[in-house]
């Protein structure tokens, strides 16, 4: 049993000396694969940033031609405009994701570049929360133009506009109910698993505490 | 620098700082299929940070900084992560003798500083490393007293946790 932080030092420049005979490094691997072809954990994040907020700018340019060609029918100039916001406002935060994420210079000091990925977390979470509150607001309107461009329907039927806010609200105490009972039961897919703990809350309490550990650390302490 | 040239001397200095490397992934994984996924996530990160490297700093230094970053980074994106597999032959750092290297004092060491907190094992790492607490403050981002200080609280719970006060 090592009883003292001045032994445990001795016993890892034992195991230096050790490393500097049997380590060795795998030069094939690193050039044919690690350099050319893989990509990190944030360049794989801004790239699907980029693809999501092509195709925000693709539906924001969609539904502005949408508005302009009805512009003459108040329900479906009303229902796209508040689509073509929402779309906006998708666009909007996908490009700050992608300014975050770019501002992040893994060679800067820990206690930084840990506090600049969990706000660009924090706010990734929030962006998530809100796309999928938005989305519950604006179903209606969304259905609205879609039956008009791919089906050629006008929804003039007060009742099914009113259902169907009904059923966009109503998913929200039932998306959170979900996450929180079956969370940590989704199965393989990671990514599942993190949208169900975005939307239960966990992944941002899980941030916010990191923050706090963060900000302890830095915090001087006396003797 | 043309990149073959910039390349080649990258490959050179990772070389020489690859225990740097083997000791990051080893104190923030358990598995060996992890060790491997944050191996090649440090040196793909190191790689393109590389071009905005000032060679008048230390490449310890600065290779810790992004070794420890990414790491940090890694351990919290557990859940979400797409693992890597890798046969043995796949392996970007191999221990040619594995039994030379490890002993059950080492496996302690591993042992313990994998029950620190993500913070408090990096400084653990720059401390057992030999690096000054101006070093260590440096990398990190905290004070150097700051840094004495915690150091000095980790002796003394280390001491305390070997050698408990006798109860009254």
């Amino acid at each position: 049993m090592m009883i003292d932080l001045d032994e445990m030092k001795q016993t890892w420049a034992h195991q230096d000396r050790k490393l500097d005979e049997s380590l060795r490094m795998n030069r094939q691997l690193l050039n044919g694969t690690v350099l050319n072809k893989t990509r990190t954990a944030m360049q794989r994040m801004t790239l699907w940033l980029g693809i999501e907020g092509f195709v925000w700018f693709m539906i924001v340019v969609w539904i502005g031609s949408f508005v302009y060609e009805h512009i003459g029918v108040r329900l479906l100039a009303v229902s796209a405009i508040a689509l073509d916001l929402y779309a906006i406002a998708m666009l909007a935060a996908t490009l700050r994701q992608i300014v975050a994420a770019r501002q992040i210079d893994y060679a800067d000091i820990v206690s930084g570049i840990q506090r600049q990925l969990e706000n660009l977390r924090i706010l990734r979470i929030r962006i998530t929360l809100g796309a999928l509150l938005g989305g519950t607001v604006v179903w209606a309107p969304a259905m609205i133009v879609a039956c008009k461009a791919f089906l050629g329907l006008d929804v003039n039927n007060t009742t099914w506009l009113w259902a169907n806010n009904l059923f966009g609200l109503a998913l929200i105490p039932l998306g959170l109910w979900l996450s929180k009972k079956y969370g940590d039961h989704t199965g393989g897919s990671p990514y599942l698993r993190r949208l169900m703990k975005d939307i239960s809350g966990h992944n941002l309490n899980v941030a916010f505490a990191s923050l706090t550990k963060l900000a302890d650390f830095e915090k001087e302490e006396r003797r | 620098m043309t990149t073959p040239a910039r390349q080649e001397r990258f490959q050179t200095l990772l070389d020489e700082h690859k225990k740097i490397l083997y000791k990051v992934c080893n104190s923030y994984c358990r598995s060996r299929g992890d060790r491997e996924d944050l191996a090649q996530e440090i040196i793909v990160q190191l790689w393109r940070s590389f071009e905005s490297f000032d060679a008048r700093c230390r490449f310890s230094t600065w290779m810790y900084r992004i070794a420890l970053n990414v790491a940090i980074s890694f351990y919290r994106r557990e859940s979400t992560r797409t693992r890597l597999v890798l046969s043995e032959t796949e392996q970007i750092l191999n221990v040619a003798d594995e039994r030379a290297t490890t002993s059950p004092e080492v496996d302690a060491l591993y042992e313990f500083i994998g029950g620190l907190d993500v913070l408090s094992k990096a400084l653990m790492l720059l401390y057992l490393d030999g690096h000054s607490y101006l070093e260590i403050a440096d990398v990190l981002g905290i004070s150097e007293s700051n840094v004495a200080t915690k150091i000095s609280r980790m002796k003394q719970t280390m001491r305390r946790e070997v050698n408990p006060p006798a109860q009254v």
